[in-house]
């Protein structure tokens, strides 16, 4: 039971501000660290942000990750609109391409400003505790002319679990345009419990 | 405080009668029971009393039970054959005259119980036994003035029975009020005149109570006294029991009369924050009693316990080291009787047992409401708008507690607890502020929302059509029922579901509302 309702998506991090906010706490540490630990911790960031900075560019996407969820027999469509992707894809390098999002549970929106809130509880998407959800490629596969399936290991609440993703791309110049629609079971990521009422499946539609 | 400080304290009606109940019935039956029936479970036990409550919004303040040992060691109730109170203007000719000529009839023999059938019948007498003979509420002098009806609004049958009090015949000549029944609560005089046993009741009893005490002449040091055994919570922020005292007798007497029919000040709860009369029809199904959720119910046993703890234990409770009637823990347990409504005898297990039986076999009538064009929409929107998550069907309940603005669910709690960690934003105060709050609102079941009223946890909206008035958040609202005794005006806040809908759509939704 349970205001459901609703469920997820893609992709890694916080929004800028939960960034900034962790930032503030480490300098808070670091201050009472001596010198060399400053250092060391410094050169561990940098390789570690180096690598993001120089392939290819995450953006916002315009189209909010959308889902839908059967509630009581009626259909929910839900949003989250503060998402972005890094895309590295070449169909015809599949083994080297990569696709990876995140996105912020916090923007959820579900028509019912209550409702949404909730959502943010631990109950479902625990925002406090897990400030973003991902998804990663993993593999990629040719399934046609521009039809693709995808390996991906989607984590939300912490749970992490690999999924297949059909998607569609359509190509115009440089411009590449992403579909993809998969559907997830809430309870295996913790989002809610059982309930007579919201059904445990969501469907999830990506476009980029 | 000494007891003999106490003592000398109490109101003077009070003290008085103390000693009824030792000529009414002369030493209740000591604690040997007829046989012991092996299926009746012991539920008073140190283990079992541990956490069967919440803690209290404020923790440190928890309730503590009296222990095994003291509650066994308590005489058991024995009961009596019970007569109906009539208005004086409805009384049959020698009535009254006839009550003083019986002699006292003993109604319940445990030894006979042996099937369901029986124990859920024992349960129906129960339910409607007073446990009090002491004028804890209202005594023969008040139902026997017919001002006392007029004053009090008084629902009657047809028959001009006043269903709330029956006269207890403990003996020839020896007719007594008697207070306290289940059935003093948990009964509604329906529209037409009918009774309905274990719906939400409409005794208009803290105006009774405020009649009582009024026509009593009770001073203003007595009247204090009693509403500090009733609902004094000097731990709670701001303490505003401690406040009411202090402003004297006319404003307490105002605040009784402030709370309307369908709520009632029970012991440990409040007149500034009343709680709705809950329904017992379909309590079986709930998993939290009380609309703080304070007692866990996981079984029959847990039933047992509430209904004893509230008939009326909780007067020996230890919040810290304060005891509401001003017991000190020595006094408790000195082993001398403790003369307070309610507290120097029990129900026996096999009786509890009965009790819950009873009400756990109660229907509702059947629904005049029959689904329509109009209400088949109203189901819909009840989806759209959300309401199936907290008021899921079939029980239109998810069982679940919600935490009051300003209550910080402790961790610990989502895994005791069912918890739905998100505020309504109704009024705080009956779960902050007083013995009984636990921090939380549990999601009220909505199953015979046509028979009964008025609505949330405080009696505060008188109709359905008021849940969904949006001028009811304003501060200039008068609301409709239950209404503070010192302001003119005061917002119904939280609960703003359903609130935007356009008229058709909400007289849909309170359609199906009312086919539940
Ligand atoms: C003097 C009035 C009064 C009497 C007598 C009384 N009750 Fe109640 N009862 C209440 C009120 C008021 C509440 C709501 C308390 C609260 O929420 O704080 C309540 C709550 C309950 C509940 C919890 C229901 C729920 O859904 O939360 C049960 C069960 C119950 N009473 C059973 C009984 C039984 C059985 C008896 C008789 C042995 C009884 N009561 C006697 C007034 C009374
Ligand atoms: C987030 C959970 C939640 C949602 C969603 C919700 N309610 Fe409630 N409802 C509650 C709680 C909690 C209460 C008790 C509040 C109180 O008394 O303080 C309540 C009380 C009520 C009551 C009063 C019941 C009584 O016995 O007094 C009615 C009627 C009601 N809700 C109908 C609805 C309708 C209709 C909707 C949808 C438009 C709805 N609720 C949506 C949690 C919810």
């Amino acid at each position: 039971m349970d205001i459901g309702y609703l469920d997820i998506v893609v992709a890694p991090w916080g929004s800028l501000r939960k960034c900034c906010v962790r930032r503030e706490n480490f300098n808070y540490l670091s201050g009472k660290i001596d010198f060399r630990s400053r250092l060391l911790i410094l050169t561990l960031i940098f390789f570690l942000i180096v690598p993001f900075l120089l392939s290819a560019q995450s953006f916002k996407p315009e189209n909010p990750i959308q889902f839908k969820i059967k509630n009581a027999g009626i259909t929910v469509d839900g949003l989250i609109s503060d998402w972005e992707v890094m895309v590295d894809f070449d169909p015809k390098k599949l083994t080297q391409s990569s696709i990876r999002g995140k996105a912020n549970p916090e923007s959820i929106q579900t028509g019912i400003k209550l409702r949404d809130k909730h959502l943010h509880g631990r109950e479902y998407f625990h925002i406090e505790k897990f400030p973003f959800i991902s998804l990663e490629s993993k593999s990629f596969r040719s399934k046609g002319k521009n039809a693709f399936i995808g390996i991906f290991e989607l984590q939300i609440r912490g749970v992490k679990r690999e999924l297949e993703i059909p998607f569609t791309l359509s190509q115009t110049g440089k411009q590449q345009m992403f579909k993809g629609e998969f559907t997830i079971d809430r309870l295996d990521y913790g989002l809610g419990e059982k309930s007579l009422v919201l059904s445990d499946e969501v469907r999830v539609v990506v476009e980029f | 405080m000494k007891i003999k400080e106490w003592l000398s304290r109490l109101p003077l009606w009070l003290y008085g009668c103390m000693l009824l109940p030792l000529l009414a019935f002369g030493l209740s039956k000591q604690v040997v029971s007829y046989f012991s029936f092996s299926d009746i479970p012991r539920i008073w036990t140190d283990e079992a009393m541990k956490d069967w409550e919440l803690p209290n919004s404020n923790p440190e303040y928890s309730a503590q039970p009296v222990s095994e040992e003291f509650y066994y060691n308590l005489p058991e109730r024995v009961i009596y054959k019970t007569y109906p109170v009539y208005h004086p203007d409805h009384e049959p000719e020698g009535y009254w005259e006839w009550l003083h000529e019986l002699e006292a009839e003993i109604v319940l023999d445990e030894s006979k119980l042996l099937t369901e059938e029986d124990y859920i019948k024992a349960g129906e007498l129960l339910f409607d036994y007073p446990i009090d003979t002491l004028g804890a509420v209202i005594s023969t002098k008040h139902v026997r003035n017919i001002d006392f009806y007029t004053a009090t609004e008084m629902p009657l049958t047809p028959e001009g029975i006043m269903p709330f009090a029956q006269w207890v015949v403990a003996g020839k000549g020896k007719v007594y009020l008697g207070n306290l029944s289940c059935a003093m609560c948990h009964t509604r005089v329906m529209d037409d005149g009918s009774l309905l046993k274990g719906a939400q009741g409409n005794w208009p009893g803290d105006k009774a109570f405020a009649f009582a005490l009024e026509t009593d002449g009770a001073s203003e040091r007595a009247i204090q006294n009693i509403t500090s055994f009733l609902f004094a919570s000097p731990f709670a922020e701001g303490d505003p029991h401690g406040k009411l005292l202090a402003t004297g007798k006319e404003a307490i007497l105002e605040a009784y009369r402030a709370v309307p029919e369908g709520a009632f000040g029970r012991q440990g709860t409040s007149i500034l924050f009343p709680p709705q009369a809950p329904n017992l029809i379909g309590v079986k199904d709930r998993k939290y009693l009380d609309h703080g959720g304070l007692g866990q119910h996981r079984n029959i046993e847990d039933m047992m316990r509430y209904i004893s703890m509230n008939q009326a234990l909780d007067f020996l409770n230890f919040y810290g080291d304060y005891n509401p009637i001003g017991l000190t823990k020595e006094r408790l347990n000195s082993g001398e009787p403790i003369f307070f409504p309610g507290t120097y005898d029990r129900h026996s297990d096999a009786q509890l047992y009965a009790l819950a039986k009873y009400i756990y076999s109660l229907s509702p009538p059947e629904n005049p409401n029959k689904p329509s064009e109009l209400s088949e929409s109203g189901k819909i929107i009840f989806a759209e708008q959300g309401c199936v998550t907290c008021h899921t069907p079939p029980l239109f309940t998810n069982n679940k507690l919600t935490p009051t603005d300003g209550f910080e669910v402790p961790d610990a709690h989502y895994d005791k607890y069912d918890i739905f960690g998100i505020s309504v934003g109704t009024d705080p105060g009956y779960t902050m502020k007083t013995r009984r709050g636990t921090g939380y609102y549990k999601v009220p079941s909505l199953l015979g929302l046509w028979y009964r009223g008025p609505f949330l946890h405080d009696a505060s909206l008188a109709n359905l059509e008021d849940l969904f008035d949006p001028a009811r958040l304003k501060d200039d609202y008068v609301p409709t029922a239950f209404k503070p005794h010192d302001v003119k005006t005061k917002a119904v806040k939280g609960h703003e579901f359903g609130m935007e809908l356009n008229e058709m759509d909400k007289k849909a939704l309170i359609a199906y509302l009312l086919t539940l």
